[in-house]
């Protein structure tokens, strides 16, 4: 087999985050992740241009919306050559969607591709429940006037009450904010130590937006001009006053709405190539996307629901040989504040390390001025499955401008799954 | 794309479309006009037309022809419409009745072909190119925010002369037909949709030639309008409905002015039942109003106004502007950040203070209430619009625009530190009317970067921004102005720093005049009537109070005319009887409206009126002749549109040569 192939990071584009029911309620996914690629196409012309894949999802979705990835394509005006796969694996959709289609890049089944994903919760699709969607069923498929009174015996009003969609794991019954609450007591997470998280993670972000960063990422959408969840004035005193948002009764609540992710409303998107398609286009190579994993673990025997990513990278690096020292930035997706404290603890932990992650020397302590430098979920927002493009851009865009070297991205998912992904510098 | 079928018919040559017959004998019609940024319909447009329609139904009527659908080929739309740059050319009434009676047997035959016609609309959809639609059996249009349908023409002084009159009334219906024809008021799609303009929506436009054919192939057929909605061009009630729509049209255009909705009204009274009949009468009718100095003069207009949009800078190097940072949270600057936020821009306004900025951003809030449809457009332009005491905007604009008080050591300072801290590119505007351009840019490092914006107040009403000239200006510069004024939906013309610009100078001895009028004794309700007379749009006495008789002095001060401090306009200013914002100057004010007595009797009220604007006509003779403005043209437009100047006169240096004015 030939050489792999270097995966070239071109660049990414993403519409501006806005919170569930707010600058997006009259927007959907398809508009929305049209609009991302839409961006990307604008900025890397590439109006009518061929690209080999399109890989992109979303978590909550409309089944009128089967083929997503390849309907966005089209109303970004690429090429109608261009497929589009629809993936989902929770909120590490387009973080995996990348890895992917980088592996298509790097064995050179495609030169060129597009990850991305999308979600809102504001036209998540409603749905009535099990018994009258199978009664709708049998009564399309009614022919006689029998059959189809027969497809209404036994029915009642309650019946008809809508489903909103679920976010609960369906394995426990929990939502993941419960789950996170038996992490931040089992990790022994204080709240305090969660809102100062918090804390920097707004400021942070504001910080970088100030700075123009943002600036040539994110593209406007629907009058929508950047994220409305970034909050430049917050302060630990107001996050003070917040009351626990999942575990309301116990007294042990630490999880609030300040430093847990908000249901949020985006897309974003990222444009991979070979380093030839690139140069050919003369367009820039702003970072390589080197390694990936993704690894589970037992959430439902009780591991923690969102600790798998201290797994997928624990085992990327051992197949890298490298060790935290080594990486200059790392990329840690914010579901919860608690979420990062537990995984960044049990790296640290010298039991976990052993049991869990197979390691008898701790992965160990990481330097916290090398953390989401720029702010993360907590303070963007969270689209489930468009996270993992904002972050592969972000940090794609923050090597090129930093001249820092390497890179890690570690995004929890749903499921007690985690995807992480090794970036580095270009040239 | 489907496989090409050969037809038996030989197809005649054409430039502006392309025919394919596909194997389900489905022909595809596309206009794609060579060398044009849109399709219009020009004669030869019209006569290649013919030709193929002649093809079609030979086609038709062998069987191997099922359907047609007409498509544009471009990405700007449709049709726009007849072309206008012919109009001149049928100034001969026989020429003109040649013409239409072709356009509209060739319509009729469209519409009688054997086989179903659907038309498949993006984008633009306007006047002949709505008309033309209209005449297919079907029509299918895109559902997204480019789709416009409607017929602009009363605004060029006729009314649809392709038949359209006869078929919009037939589809939608004798109120809405007429209410669009009368306005000129383009409609998006689901409006067009609602109104029965159009069949069915789609979303995109891939999927206009798959509704196309499923139309076709079930010979879907667009119903006319309900009985519910014809009834009211029925009997009796069609004159009361026609002297309704005078009294509408009347409250904004006289007939002696604008003839061509009166006409249309008129026609509609004859023959609003009967959908055939008012097609048949519309050439008549539509000759003479083709032929009126109103629609020469609006036609002239509608080009300039066309000329101020192909300004800027176009291409590659076209900027983009998403961050306008104002300075200064008065009516002015408020107001010009409230309307650049409403257009789209993210917007930082800074003053000193909160309390300063408040009032300006409750202004914006009222102002995208009236502009935007739904709550959530009316929350994101609130969150566009960002105040910003500590200037942190400013490192990030692409355009920042001082609107402070007219003192120039502060607009020195501004601009000292606006070059330091914005980035090279970054536009540097000032609002002044009143502070030479030169000595505000002249201490910067680098004084051809500032450039003069100069809006009018109100500024969500009047279109016009003057961009204004130093003599250290590069075209570049310059070209950079215009460009920004036209992404927020102005139309800019360019103007010599010179005192007073072009709007002031050519309105304050217009102003004045009549104010030294009132002082000599002159009844003001009839000197303003007789402006109104005249073809402006409010008399010049109503007009300083709206203004304000405050600004008006300082600008009248600025211009050397200094006011007597012994006249009545003296003594309402030392009363602070300031005009509208005060409730009372020249007149009283209540509720926005000044109330107003009787006009007394004049035997030639126009006539009055003619002699009122000598002064403004004559300043702006000069303004061109110092080269203030660059043409006669530009002079024109920018007076009609900063001061309402009668467009039907085509402006004041066109009514001059006309003898008019």
């Amino acid at each position: 087999m030939a050489e792999l192939r270097k995966v070239a990071i071109v660049g990414s584009a993403r519409i501006p985050f806005a919170r569930a029911y707010t600058g997006y309620a009259e927007e959907g996914n398809l508009t929305m992740l049209g609009a991302a690629l839409g961006g990307l196409v604008e900025k890397y012309n590439l109006r009518g241009e061929h690209i080999g894949e399109v890989m992109a999802g979303a978590v909550l979705s409309h089944s009128r919306d089967f083929n997503l990835a390849r309907e966005a394509s089209l109303d970004a005006g690429l090429s109608p050559r261009t497929p589009g796969t629809n993936v989902q694996i929770a909120c590490g959709t387009s973080l995996q969607a990348a890895l992917a289609l980088g592996a298509k890049i790097a064995i050179g089944e495609i030169d060129s591709a597009i990850a991305a994903g999308t979600d809102t919760v504001s036209d998540s699709p409603v749905v009535f429940g099990d018994k009258f969607q199978h009664r709708a069923i049998n009564l399309s498929r009614a022919r006689t006037t029998g059959e189809k009174l027969k497809a209404f015996k036994g029915f009642n009003l309650g019946e008809l009450t809508p489903v909103a969609p679920s976010t609960q794991e369906p394995r426990t019954g929990l939502s993941m904010g419960q789950h996170c609450e038996l992490m931040a007591r089992q990790w022994d997470i204080s709240r305090e130590e969660q809102d100062a998280l918090a804390l920097r993670s707004h400021q942070n972000a504001a910080r970088a937006y100030d700075e123009g960063f943002h600036d040539d990422l994110v593209v406007p959408f629907a009058g929508v001009l950047k994220d409305n969840n970034v909050r430049a004035d917050t302060s630990l005193e107001k996050m003070a006053t917040m009351k626990p948002a999942f575990d309301k009764q116990s007294g042990h609540g630490t999880l609030t709405a300040a430093n847990s992710t908000p249901l949020t409303d985006g897309a974003a998107s990222v444009l991979l190539a070979s380093e030839d398609w690139a140069r050919a286009r003369g367009l820039p190579v702003l970072a390589y996307l080197t390694l990936g994993q993704v690894a589970a673990n037992d959430f439902a025997g009780g591991e923690g629901l969102l600790m798998a990513p201290t797994i997928a990278v624990s085992e990327m690096l051992r197949r890298s040989n490298l060790t935290f020292a080594d990486i200059d930035l790392f990329e840690i997706h914010e579901a919860f504040a608690a979420q990062v404290l537990a995984t960044l603890k049990a790296w640290r932990d010298p039991d976990y390390n052993r049991v869990t992650l197979g390691r008898d020397t701790p992965l160990g302590e990481i330097d916290p001025d090398r953390i989401n430098v720029r702010g993360s979920s907590l303070a963007y927002g969270h689209p489930f499955a468009a996270t993992g493009a904002r972050i592969l851009g972000l940090t794609a865009k923050s090597l090129a401008t930093s001249g820092k070297q390497r890179a890690l991205i570690s995004v929890c998912t749903a499921g007690g799954m985690g995807v992480a992904a090794l970036v580095e510098r270009a040239a | 794309m489907a496989q090409m079928q050969t037809p038996n018919v030989q197809m005649p040559p054409s430039r502006a479309f392309t025919f394919h017959l596909d194997f389900e004998g489905l022909g595809w019609l596309t206009i794609d006009v060579p060398d044009a940024p849109v399709n219009t319909l020009s004669r030869e447009t019209l006569a290649e037309l013919a030709g193929i329609v002649t093809a079609l139904e030979e086609m038709a009527s062998s069987g191997e022809l099922k359907g047609v659908v007409l498509l544009s080929g471009k990405d700007s739309g449709f049709i726009a419409g007849a072309d206008i740059t012919e109009f001149d050319e049928m100034s001969d009434p026989g020429v003109l009745r040649a013409a239409l009676d072709r356009a509209h047997g060739l319509f009729d035959r469209i519409e009688a072909l054997k086989v179903p016609v659907v038309a498949g609309i993006h984008g633009f959809c306007l006047g002949g190119g709505l008309e033309l639609a209209l005449a297919c059996h079907y029509r299918v249009a895109v559902n997204d925010d480019r789709t416009r349908l409607g017929f602009p023409e009363v605004n060029l002084g006729i009314f649809p002369g392709f038949g359209g009159s006869g078929r919009s009334i037939r589809q939608a219906g004798p109120v809405d037909a007429m209410q669009i024809m009368l306005t000129g008021k383009l409609l998006r799609a689901s409006p067009a949709r609602r109104m029965g303009l159009v069949d069915k929506l789609v979303r995109v436009r891939d999927t206009l030639r798959w509704e196309a054919r499923k139309a076709v192939l079930q010979a879907r057929k667009s119903s006319p309008a309900p009985f519910t909605k014809r009834v009211m061009a029925l009997g009796p009630v069609r004159g009361y409905v026609a002297n309704k729509m005078r009294a509408e049209v009347g409250r904004k255009a006289k007939p002696e002015h604008y003839p061509a909705p009166y006409s249309l009204i008129e026609l509609f009274e004859q023959h609003g039942d009967d959908w055939r009949a008012m097609k048949r009468g519309e050439a008549e009718r539509f000759i003479p109003l083709m032929n009126s100095n109103t629609s020469k003069n609006l036609r002239r207009v509608f080009f300039l106004s066309e000329g101020l949009k192909k300004q800027g800078v176009r291409g590659k190097d076209k900027p983009v502007f998403r961050r306008v940072h104002v300075i200064g949270a008065g009516v002015m600057g408020g107001d010009i950040a409230a309307w650049c936020a409403l257009r789209g821009m993210g917007v930082t306004l800074q003053d000193l203070d909160m309390e300063r900025i408040k009032p300006a951003l409750d202004r914006a809030k009222a102002l995208f209430r009236k502009r935007l449809r739904s709550k959530t457009e009316i929350d994101n332009a609130v969150a566009r619009l960002e105040a910003d005491v500590t200037g942190k905007g400013l490192a990030r604009a692409d355009v920042v625009i001082e609107a402070v008080v007219e003192n120039l050591e502060i607009k020195r300072k501004i601009f000292a530190e606006a070059e330091l801290k914005t980035r090279p590119g970054a536009i540097l505007a000032t609002n002044t009317s009143s502070i030479e351009l030169e000595r505000i840019a002249e201490n910067l490092t680098a004084p051809g970067r500032l450039i003069g914006l100069h809006f009018f107040n109100p500024v969500a009403q009047l279109p016009l921004v003057e961009v204004i000239r130093s003599r250290f200006n590069a075209d570049a510069d310059i070209a950079r102005g215009a460009a920004f004024a036209l992404a927020i939906g102005k139309s800019p013309v360019v103007v010599k720093s010179a005192p007073g610009f072009l709007v002031n100078r050519v309105l304050m001895p217009y102003m004045l005049g009549a104010v030294q009028r009132v002082e000599a004794g002159a009844n003001k309700e009839q000197i303003d009537a007789a402006a109104v007379a005249f073809g402006m749009p409010m008399g010049p006495i109503e007009l300083m109070d709206t203004v304000g008789l405050d600004v008006g002095k300082s600008v009248a001060e600025e211009l050397g005319n200094p006011v007597a401090p012994d006249s009545q306009f003296a003594r309402l200013i030392a009363d602070r009887k300031l005009g509208r914002k005060t409730g009372q100057g020249f007149y009283t004010w209540s509720n926005g409206k000044a109330v107003k007595g009787e006009v007394p009797p004049h035997p030639d009220l126009a006539g009055l009126g003619r002699e009122l604007v000598q002064p403004l006509v004559n300043a702006t003779a000069v303004a061109v002749a110092e080269g203030v403005v660059a043409s006669d043209d530009l002079a024109d437009i920018g007076v009609i549109y900063g001061t309402g100047f009668a467009p039907f006169l085509g402006g004041p240096m066109q009514a001059r040569k006309d003898g008019r004015a």
